[in-house]
């Protein structure tokens, strides 16, 4: 197994039962250390029993894995920072005991717990919450002082498991910031979720799971060149213009009537930008623009071709045997 | 280590500054002392001081005197004192030293009547009687007594005979108590009388002061106290069960408690299952410890306060500490692991059943135990886990403790199960904390053991 400092986490042939359900099968991971990987996925695709399994909450049924160069992650908890799926705190606490609680468990002396506990409460919009018990903050509140938990310690690895769920626009902003922070200060975080969206702004490599397989493992920037945006939507100013005539250019592959509109699909390793200029001279349009692919576009096109054929799917995917993009 | 010292320390702080616990922690203590105050008062009869009216049916012609003799307010009043005496005499150093405890007792036997005593021709009619009793006119006639013919001189086949008593019915008991007394008194005097002996001589005949044992033991003697060779190790197998019964508890809801709050997967982010489960055993066994101390500290210097602690073999307390750490290793190992595979308390009461049956077996068997340490099915369950700990305690405080190697075989079997109990239940609490949903069966639990 590879120990490397460089790697944070590596995965080999992992497999995961529960019962006759494979929740987890062959899954193969190298995140390297300081990245910042995104692990999408449907409800139910495996994502937190994977966790778990790094987190050596649960145990592979068969398979190996490193957690920052140890066997397993009982060895480098307290260089873990881990925000589970399934939040809690206890009730009864009062905020600041819980952070230093957690804080002393995670190696930290009690008074370096409580200065850090307080910069962070301020830092995730808590300020002066101190001495309230956990029961008398709202949801989205007790959430944050989860945050302020994972990374009190300021971990080496930092995961979070549907860190966005349930938290409203400005909170998820505020997370969002909070992570990139944690990613600028040298952290590797690997985050899973099932909203594409949130994976798409701040992901630099995407992990996408299916029914506990991977189905995709592959850096966002490769993702945007390999799903080029093909396609460009037009709505002509007057609706009897005889769009496909006007638009029949060399970069065309096809024009397809919609509801609203046309859509164009472009030749592969046509220039998009260049066939918009000579649209917009041929035809006054009220509309154009460029169909950007979202993840989730790309997840479900990745899905639906691998429920017709896996070994194609994984195959135009460049997923070689060890389950790493080539 | 310190990571289940943290958890540790947390669990017991947590629980000794809890309301409950403190409220609990000092009831036992301060309702046994208000218990010993109040009692005595509550239920003093000293002051009860009855002024009222008997007719006596003397058939024999012999007894009146005596009658009008034992039942006279300094005669009653004397016979308490006697009595008062008598229970005193068995009664620790310190008791007896207690100031005004003659008094005390005295009150408690009984009260102070002023009794006008009024003589019914014989023969009577008992009907003509019940009426003159049942006067209610007259509130203050309180009995009618009848002495049978025979009551002083005995019949040709030597039978004697006795009296009737009739008595009102918004009568003390401790009245009537008082009027019998009396009554037995004057016939005895009579009766000795009827044979030309002294009473005093025939008293000192009878009188036969009961003595305090005195265990001889190889190489040592005590002496005994009555009741308390059954009471020591009653008390030492109800601190077991009390400390273990307490612990767990707490253990299971507390369990229960961070996994319905899903707090648990946070700490697993932190610790392993087995430190934690380790913490939190170590943090209630650190609680029970104290409840433990306080109460066998308790009893130490109530001991030491009616001066008997001599009846105490120190070791008992050494073997106490010692059973009472396997037990709730054992108890806590399982209670936590029952915690972490369910979801609520209500789910718990499936599991709960066997666990409860399995502590408290042995209390019903400890009085049959503590009255024949030596018994073959007391040797037999010494040996027997999970209910070794108790049966062990219950015959090392009896009269007749065992060998010493019996008592080290038996520590060390409660100590494999405790260690046995806990792989298992490690096993358990590892996987169960994170199932939520039906809870398991039995044996779902046997393949979560194996499985893990």
């Amino acid at each position: 197994m590879d120990g490397n400092v460089n790697t944070a986490l590596h995965l080999k042939s992992l497999i995961k039962t529960f019962g006759e359900t494979v929740a987890v099968r062959d899954m193969d991971l190298v995140v390297p250390a300081g990245a910042l990987y995104g692990v999408i996925g449907p409800n139910g695709a495996g994502k937190t029993t994977c966790i778990r399994m790094i987190m050596s909450i649960l145990f592979p049924d068969s398979g190996e894995l490193t957690v920052l160069g140890r066997p397993s992650a009982l060895e480098a908890k307290d260089r873990i920072g881990y925000l589970p799926e399934e939040r809690g705190v206890y009730r009864k606490m009062r905020v600041e005991a819980f952070l230093v609680y957690i804080g002393r468990l995670k190696g930290l002396t009690a008074d370096e717990a409580a200065r850090r506990g307080k910069a962070l409460l301020e830092r995730v919009g808590l300020p002066g919450v101190e001495r309230k018990r956990c029961e008398d903050l709202s949801k989205g509140m007790l959430q944050r002082v989860q945050i302020a938990a994972a990374i009190i310690h300021r971990p080496d690895l930092l995961i979070l498991d549907e860190p966005f769920s349930g938290l409203d626009p400005v909170s998820v902003r505020l997370l969002r910031e909070v992570v990139l922070d944690e990613h600028r200060r040298g952290a590797t975080i690997l985050f899973s979720t099932h909203v594409m969206s949130h994976a798409e702004e701040i992901c630099q490599h995407v992990v996408m799971i299916h029914r506990g397989r991977k189905v995709l493992d592959e850096p966002m920037s490769r993702l945007r060149r390999r799903f080029d945006p093909r396609i460009v939507r037009v709505e002509p100013l007057d609706v009897d213009d005889d769009v496909p005539s006007r638009l029949a250019l060399p970069a065309v592959e096809r024009i397809t009537r919609k509801a609203a509109g046309y859509e164009v699909l472009l030749r592969e390793g046509a220039d998009s930008a260049a066939f918009m200029r000579a649209a917009v001279e041929r035809l006054p349009v009220a509309r154009l623009e460029l169909s950007r692919l979202t993840l989730e576009d790309i997840f479900v096109r990745v899905v639906s071709d691998g429920e017709a054929e896996d070994a194609a799917l994984r195959a135009s995917l460049h997923v070689d045997d060890e389950g790493v993009t080539a | 280590m310190k990571k289940i010292a943290l958890i540790a320390v947390r669990e017991f702080v947590t629980a000794v500054t809890n309301r409950g616990f403190i409220i609990g922690l000092l009831l036992v203590p301060v309702l046994g002392g208000l218990l010993l105050i109040a009692l005595p008062r509550i239920f003093n009869p000293g002051r009860l001081e009855v002024r009222g009216e008997v007719a006596i049916v003397d058939t024999t012609g012999v007894v009146m005197n005596d009658i009008r003799t034992a039942l006279a307010p300094e005669t009653i009043t004397a016979r308490r004192d006697a009595g008062a005496r008598e229970v005193l005499a068995s009664a620790p150093e310190a008791a007896r030293q207690v100031r005004g405890g003659n008094q005390a007792i005295a009150n408690l036997m009984g009260p102070l009547l002023n009794l006008d005593l009024f003589e019914h021709a014989a023969p009577a009619d008992i009907q003509e009687e019940k009426r003159w009793l049942s006067a209610e006119s007259s509130p203050r006639r309180l009995a009618v007594v009848v002495i049978h013919a025979d009551a002083v001189i005995p019949t040709e086949d030597a039978q004697l005979g006795t009296y009737d008593l009739y008595v009102a019915p918004n009568v003390d008991p401790r009245v009537e108590d008082v009027i019998q007394d009396g009554l037995r008194d004057a016939l005895v005097t009579a009766r000795v009388r009827a044979q030309h002996l002294e009473r005093e001589r025939v008293e000192a005949l009878l009188r036969v002061p009961r003595a305090r044992g005195i265990v001889v033991a190889s190489g040592e003697e005590r002496k005994s106290l009555r009741g308390f060779d059954i009471l020591l190790p009653m008390t030492l197998a109800g601190l077991l069960l009390f400390g273990t019964m307490m612990g767990g508890q707490a253990l299971l809801t507390s369990t229960i408690e961070e996994k319905s709050s899903r707090v648990i997967e946070v700490l697993l982010s932190a610790v392993s299952p087995l430190e934690f489960m380790a913490g939190k055993i170590l943090g209630h066994l650190s609680v029970s410890l104290l409840v433990l101390a306080v109460y066998t500290g308790l009893g130490v210097l109530s001991l030491v306060a009616f001066a008997v602690i001599g009846l105490l073999d120190p070791w008992l307390i050494v073997y106490l500490l010692a059973f009472f750490l396997a037990t709730f290793v054992l108890f806590g190992a399982v209670f936590a692991s029952a915690g972490a595979a369910v979801n609520d308390l209500k789910e718990a009461q499936a599991l709960m059943g066997p666990i409860m049956l399995m502590i408290m077996g042995p209390w019903v068997l400890a009085f049959p135990i503590a009255r024949t340490p030596d018994s073959t099915l007391a040797v037999v369950l010494s040996f027997v886990p999970p209910i070794n700990a108790f049966v062990m305690m219950v015959r090392l405080g009896s009269r007749t403790p065992p060998p010493t190697w019996q008592a080290l075989l038996s520590l060390g079997i409660a100590c494999a199960t405790a260690s046995a109990a806990v792989w298992a239940a490690a096993k358990i609490f590892r996987i169960g904390l994170l199932m939520y949903g039906k809870p398991p069966n039995f044996r779902t639990l046997v393949r979560w053991v194996r499985a893990a």
